[in-house]
């Protein structure tokens, strides 16, 4: 009689990774064969991960069609099982997933279609933030102005794609009812990915302000920020770009 | 029949100083509640549908932020609302998640549930998750490790919760305890309550042959604190057919009959109707929580 410890060990490798662990001997036959029993929670784990990835993914799962989604999703959770019994985190490697999974050559674009979903995700789900009161920079000496530490939006994300991923996902939208045609050579997007109250949407940015935001995002201080902007696109004006986004709501707090 | 003496001792557990979930109803409770997914989050808020309680699956309240909290909060002040976990794995060999547990306690102290329940099941082992509610071989050792891992979500959130038992479609060889023996002494030893799903009883009576009634004759009635109603699937192979709990349709004729044998044993009991694949319009829930509430009427019409 195995200990419940082994009995779960074996379990799991036999339903889910096909590896035979004599578990029939211990299921309870009854009418079907312990393996027919066996087989329905193989089938319905599959199932279950596919159609949350289905919910996560759905532009993806239009592009490669119904049967190619599945057998693409039970790839994935062999590849990337689930760590948590909270499903939101079940597909964050579909992405890199994506890119390298024969097959799919054919849509190089798979990847960026499957980093903006995720992004949509992740900012549907992060938390909500009030708006940035600019009444308090007076708090601060001007002259230490460049050394402003500004915060994004916790339910914001920024990207950058080869492809035009905003195009993509527009025209694979169920209620898209216009031109279908998508010029894969048009150039890639920056992004940002916002949530200001419940709906998440996608703003373009120009290079300047995709790297300002982007600067900001990984802790650099205000004049680095403008500093690297400004090496990227030489007319950035950084104090308009700062009230822009502050009243986008992308930057929502700031400390010294 | 004896309700005395096989009902919660009074005995102290290890959680002796928690009081019984079923101890503390809320009125709203004596009407028949549904489960609210998200696609009926505007319905319910513009509609107020005519039911007692909501449910919601705790796990999807997990993020930190945005639509789902927001009408959580929002519809929360219309109805109460009760917290019904998928993902604790409550019975697997691994500890339990901590961050799992933290956001659980987050959600229950921004939501205060009327009730709070999980799975007599595992999900999860070697730190590989399933998501799927997986049966537990019943015996002596799996007693004890049940007892013990409720017994932390107890002092965790500091409240106690109801234990539902889950439709299988398989038996161990091993188990020496029939389910719902299992489940009564789960709920005596540990001080948690007992989510009695009507639906998952017919559907593993059927699976696995044992008579549904000896099921509920076997669970004490002050040990329930909620009954659940679904509708299930019967999937036919070559060899035989297997009942399988989908919850994505209404709840059939034999599972409204055996509920009516329930409602005569576990009397005023919260009882939810369940259905979250292939989600229909929001009045189809609520005419089978209509349903249920007839089905109470009758019996306690009856008994008076």
């Amino acid at each position: 009689m195995p200990t419940l410890r082994d009995l779960q060990l074996d379990f799991a490798a036999q339903v889910y990774d096909n590896e035979a662990r004599g578990l029939d001997a211990h299921v309870h036959a009854n009418g079907l064969t312990g393996a027919r029993r066996l087989q329905v929670y193989r089938n319905n784990h599959i199932s279950s991960l596919a159609e949350a990835l289905r919910a996560v993914y759905p532009v993806l799962h239009r592009l490669v069609g119904d049967e190619f989604f599945t057998h693409l999703a039970a790839s994935y959770v062999n590849a990337h099982p689930s760590r948590s019994g909270d499903l939101h985190e079940f597909g964050a490697q579909v992405p890199e997933f994506v890119a390298t999974f024969p097959r799919l050559a054919a849509l190089p674009y798979s990847r960026d279609v499957a980093v903006l979903e995720w992004s949509y995700h992740e900012v549907f789900h992060a938390a909500d933030h009030v708006p940035l009161d600019l009444t308090r920079l007076p708090s601060v000496a001007p002259q230490r102005y460049g050394e402003l530490k500004f915060k994004l939006h916790p339910a914001s994300r920024l990207l950058e794609t080869p492809y035009p991923v905003l195009r993509l996902w527009q025209v694979n939208q169920p209620d898209y009812c216009g031109g279908l045609q998508v010029d894969l050579r048009s150039g890639g997007d920056r992004m940002l990915v916002i949530r200001r109250a419940l709906d998440v949407e996608f703003e373009l940015l120009d290079r300047g302000g995709y790297a300002f935001l982007l600067a900001l995002r990984d802790g650099m201080d205000f004049a680095t920020a403008s500093d690297t902007a400004s090496a990227v696109q030489p007319d950035f004006d950084v104090g308009s770009a700062l009230r822009d986004f502050v009243s986008r709501q992308a930057i929502v707090d700031f400390a010294l | 029949m004896s309700t005395t003496t096989d009902g919660r001792s009074s005995t102290s557990t290890s959680h002796g100083a928690i009081p019984a979930a079923q101890e503390t109803p809320s009125p709203a409770l004596s009407r028949a509640g549904i489960g609210l997914r998200a696609e009926h989050y505007r319905d319910v808020i513009e509609q107020r549908p005519p039911v007692g309680w909501l449910e919601v699956h705790s796990e999807n309240y997990f993020g930190n932020g945005g639509r789902p909290l927001h009408y959580l909060d929002r519809i929360r002040t219309d109805y109460p609302v009760s917290l019904h976990g998928v993902g604790l794995s409550l019975g697997s060999t691994d500890p339990l998640s901590d961050a799992h547990l933290n956001k659980l306690k987050s959600l229950v102290q921004r939501c205060e549930p009327v009730l709070i329940s999980e799975h007599l099941a595992w999900g999860s082992v070697a730190g590989r998750h399933f998501n799927d509610l997986l049966p537990l071989p019943y015996r002596a050792e799996e007693l004890r490790h049940m007892v013990e891992r409720v017994s932390q979500v107890q002092d965790w959130l500091q409240r106690p919760i109801l234990i539902e038992n889950l439709s299988s479609y398989l038996e161990y060889d091993t188990s020496d305890i029939p389910e719902w023996e299992f489940l009564a002494e789960l709920a005596r030893r540990s001080g948690c309550g007992i989510l009695l799903d009507i639906n998952n009883v017919y559907v593993s009576a059927r699976n696995h042959g044992f008579d549904a009634q000896e099921y509920l004759r076997g669970i004490p009635p002050p040990l329930v604190g909620e009954i659940h109603l679904a509708g299930h699937t019967v999937k036919t192979f070559t060899d035989g057919e297997l009942l399988i709990d989908t919850h994505d349709q209404r709840v059939t004729a034999a599972v409204w009959s055996l509920y009516r044998d329930a409602t005569r044993r576990f009397v005023n009991v919260p009882v939810l109707i369940e259905w979250d694949a292939q989600l229909p319009a929001l009045e189809v829930l609520v005419d089978e929580a209509r349903r249920a509430q007839m089905i109470l009427s009758d019996t306690y019409a009856d008994v008076a």
